[in-house]
């Protein structure tokens, strides 16, 4: 039989594996710590013939205890595998922790199918034209957020490669940045919460997943700021690589209220407001103008609002902090870094929008410089009025002032850049960003904060996610009916069914994949009590603790050998089968399980971009132009795979970027 | 014969697919739960029970669903380059290796468990007066029962495919990513992918 590379490798690897556990194995006295590792080394080579693993698991972990209950007692080693194993299957059927996994399965699907990406990757492109390598940067945006909601590799990444890829294509970025963009982006799901990873690793390593989730926040988005800072920086540097947006790509239609007003004023928000008042406004429907300017200050009314909450929760726990315990006074601390949080999410896209005005050609923006002088003064003056009413209450802390400062200046800037088809792009970011955004948000601010655990949020989250796919496929049938004349029953009606299509069909993928992660803890929960029973454990923390290395150097051993198996292994099985044998060691050299938890999750995202069973790649690949080729691809994720180590490096020695937002909320 | 197995398949999917709407409920009934707890302030003692049970029905009856539909992770270095024969000669001796001696473990040992759960009419105890758990206990051999059936199933698919030398297929069913879906969705064809290439074979001519 002609063997081909890949087959000859394979087996190398498991001729290595196999071939010393036999050599060392002491023959003549097998103790049952020896059949322990025995069968470690039989289940990396079983699992790589292919037999599905939670079967594998299953029947490995039945044969060994077997062995050990017969060493025991013969007589009664049948009955006490059963029992062992019906107890860990039980086990796993009443976890209270791996239930929010089918959930957040669900809501990913449901969000999947409401079919927003497009609207999603169409407006932010358009919010971002004016940064360098601005389509690149859109695409990552539109999967962190995609990502973050689905958890989705492979379905976000062949999204974006039929959407994203081609309009980056077509705009002459360059192939491999184009591909890199698109893959790593689609993998960012991966670690960002909600994921499922986090989950699967809370409940083998009883981390709670709410401080995994509030630590996994800041390196995720960190990530997600390296890929961007990363596109922008090479789009300066070598801005042939990622040419600017042609004016007409970046063109927005204008409605007619918006057309006739813009001739008399550049600035949106003066020309509403003069509409308004009478003067300029002739012919245009009172009410139009009205809900106009009222999203155009929709902004600054949040930030007011945010700011305004959070003047309360500063100031009040001055009193209330003395007479009430800790617990208060962290719950009190929390609530406003969770606003700061938002506050700081949602000003993300103005002010990249502010950049953009920075940005654009001379001649537009000379044009802009003259400032409509009334607007300037009216926006803070709203704010300040506000905020001069409660100095009167109680003294604020300087930070507060300062993002106070920041925000009204923000908005200032805004409201000066503000023209029409400013305010359009900030529309079609109202319908397709924020909602996302805001149930995203949600859902992940209700767990951190404490107010729901991960399965409670998760099941909102998709009966959210379902309103979301209702919403949109409604307003998508609406608009369509518009134009054929279709009457509203008929909207309704056809909404509910494809509804119900949706609901099906979500339904019936998270049972698949529930069914395959959760079969994979049954088949384990049976192979770690072996493992455990037979004493491999032991052996393997005698054997570790013997070669006398310091923290750092486990942590770099540990986290090289699951990039390793990365390589073969799916991230459930490695999570699954190997974690348990890493989390009692952690102690020993006094490593926080949750830190370690968010080193994992890091460098298994790598492994999702590691050549040459990244899956992204071949997803990619799926849905390319015959001319881009799987190396291009891979080259164009080599950068970003070496920012996921950078990540990962900056993780290790600033464990602060993970570990400061759980100590802020549980005093860990 | 073969009228059987194709029963048995479609059973397993069927079955599957009915106690997939599983998840449906479980979302409601936790939403209402939240609403009713801060809202209503009435939580209900029985709910947590409830959401337990749903989950585990979910994932346990799936399996089986889950197996006909080749959905079980498997470890896929070396699978994917094996030739059909190949793949069904080690599948076939791993489903008699491990397969078959964990599922019978896993349906025997369930069926006396919920047997036991039965006999006392045992109740959850979580909380007071909690709900009877002997009918979730009866998930674990009833599941293991489906996945034996299907098992057998797959056994026959790879003596087919070892005197056929290829894969009987498997019938349709929704995927994760549904490449043609998609495409569909975003009403993008295959001739727009096609006319892309001349942008690719541009940058190339450039270097």
């Amino acid at each position: 039989m002609k063997l081909r590379k890949e087959l000859w490798f394979g087996f190398a690897l498991m001729a290595i594996i196999i071939t010393p556990s036999l050599v060392f194995m002491p023959w003549g006295n097998i103790t049952n710590g020896h059949l322990g590792l025995l069968m470690l080394a039989l289940i990396v080579v079983a699992i790589m013939l292919g037999f599905p693993t939670a079967f594998t698991l299953m029947g490995m972990g039945v044969f060994f205890s077997w062995l050990y209950y017969r060493s025991v007692d013969p007589q009664l080693a049948v009955q006490q595998v059963l029992d062992l194993f019906v107890q860990r299957t039980y086990g796993v059927m009443s976890n209270d922790v791996l239930i929010a996994i089918p959930l957040f399965l669900f809501m990913g699907y449901l969000v999947e199918r409401a079919k927003l990406i497009d609207r999603l990757f169409r407006s932010l492109h358009l919010a971002t034209a004016g940064v360098p390598g601005s389509l690149a940067v859109a695409t990552i945006v539109t999967c962190a957020i995609f990502a973050t909601a689905t958890g989705i590799v492979g379905a976000v990444v062949t999204l974006m490669g039929l959407l994203a890829f081609p309009a980056m294509l077509k705009a002459g970025y360059n192939v491999k940045i184009a591909a890199g963009a698109v893959t790593a982006g689609g993998c960012l799901g991966i670690l960002i919460p909600p994921s499922v990873l986090l989950i699967v690793y809370g409940a083998v390593a009883g981390v709670s997943v709410v401080q995994l989730y509030a630590g996994a926040f800041l390196p995720g988005f960190m990530l997600a700021g390296l890929y961007i800072g990363y596109v922008i920086l090479l789009a300066k540097w070598k801005p042939h690589l990622m040419p600017p947006l042609a004016e007409s790509e970046r063109y927005v239609p204008l409605p007619p209220l918006a057309q006739r007003l813009a001739q008399q004023n550049r600035n949106a928000l003066i020309g509403l407001w003069r509409a308004l008042t009478g003067g300029a406004g002739a012919g245009v429907a009172k009410h139009t103008v009205l809900g106009q300017f009222f999203v155009a200050l929709l902004p600054a009314l949040v930030i007011v609002a945010i700011l305004g909450v959070t003047y309360q929760a500063v100031t009040a726990p001055v009193i209330e902090a003395s007479t009430a315990g800790l617990v208060e006074a962290g719950g009190l601390v929390a609530a406003p870094v969770e606003e700061q949080e938002s506050t700081g999410l949602i000003g993300a896209p103005e002010a990249e929008a502010d950049k953009s005005g920075v940005q654009e050609p001379p001649a537009e923006g000379a044009k802009e410089v003259a400032p409509p002088p009334a607007a300037e003064a009216a926006k803070p003056e709203v704010v300040e009025t506000t905020a001069a009413a409660e100095l009167e209450r109680l003294p604020a802390p300087t930070w507060f002032w300062v993002v106070c400062g920041i925000a009204i200046a923000l908005l200032a800037i805004r409201y000066r850049r503000l023209n029409w088809q400013r305010l359009e792009i900030f529309k079609m970011l109202l319908t397709s960003f924020f909602p996302l955004a805001l149930m995203i948000l949600a859902v992940l601010g209700s767990i951190v904060v404490g107010l729901a655990t991960p399965s409670e949020a998760a099941a909102v989250g998709a009966f959210g996610g379902f309103i979301l796919a209702g919403a949109y496929r409604f307003i998508a049938y609406w608009q369509e009916g518009k134009s054929s004349g279709k009457n509203t029953g008929k909207v309704i009606w056809s909404t509910v069914k494809e509804l119900g299509v949706i609901v099906k069909e979500s339904s019936f993928l998270t049972a698949k994949t529930s069914a395959m992660v959760c079969w994979l803890f049954v088949g384990s929960g049976i192979f770690a009590a072996a493992f455990a029973l037979l004493g491999g454990q032991e052996l393997i923390e005698k054997w570790v603790l013997s070669l006398d290395m310091t923290p750092l150097q486990f942590m770099i051993l540990a986290q090289f050998i699951i990039f390793i198996l990365g390589w073969p292994l799916e991230w459930t099985e490695i999570i699954i089968i190997f974690m348990p044998i890493f989390i009692p060691l952690l102690q020993h050299f006094n490593i926080d399980p949750l830190f370690f938890g968010l080193l994992v999750a890091l460098n298994l995202q790598t492994a999702f971009l590691s050549p040459p069973v990244a899956m992204a790649a071949f997803y990619l690949k799926g849905v390319s132009p015959p001319h881009v080729t799987l190396n291009q691809i891979f080259a164009g994720m080599m950068p970003f795979m070496g920012i996921q180590v950078i990540a990962l490096i900056l993780l290790y020695t600033f464990p602060q970027i993970g570990l400061w937002l759980p100590q802020v909320f549980y005093n860990k | 014969m073969q009228k059987l197995l194709l029963f048995i398949d479609k059973l397993s999917t069927w079955v599957g697919q009915a106690f997939s709407f599983c998840i449906v409920v479980l979302t409601l009934h936790i939403s209402w739960e939240v609403f009713s707890r801060y809202v209503l302030d009435a939580p209900r003692a029985w709910a947590f029970d409830f959401m337990i049970m749903m989950y585990g029905t979910l994932f346990m009856m799936a399996g089986a669903y889950a197996l006909s539909k080749n959905s079980h992770v498997r470890g896929d270095v070396l699978y994917g380059f094996f030739r059909p024969r190949t793949q069904a000669t080690l599948d076939l001796t791993l489903y008699f290796v491990f397969f078959i001696p964990g599922v019978i473990a896993l349906t025997y040992a369930g069926y006396t468990y919920a047997a036991d759960s039965w006999r006392i009419s045992e109740h959850s105890t979580i909380t007071y007066e909690g709900p009877p758990i002997y009918p979730f206990k009866t998930v674990i051999p009833l599941a293991g029962a489906f996945l034996m059936a299907q098992g057998i199933v797959e056994i026959v698919r790879c003596i087919i495919c070892l005197k056929q030398g290829e894969w009987p297929s498997r019938q349709l069913d929704v995927e994760e990513v549904d490449v043609d879906k998609l495409k569909e969705e975003l009403h993008v064809k295959d001739e727009d992918i096609q006319k892309l290439d001349k942008y690719v074979v541009q940058q190339e001519r450039h270097k």
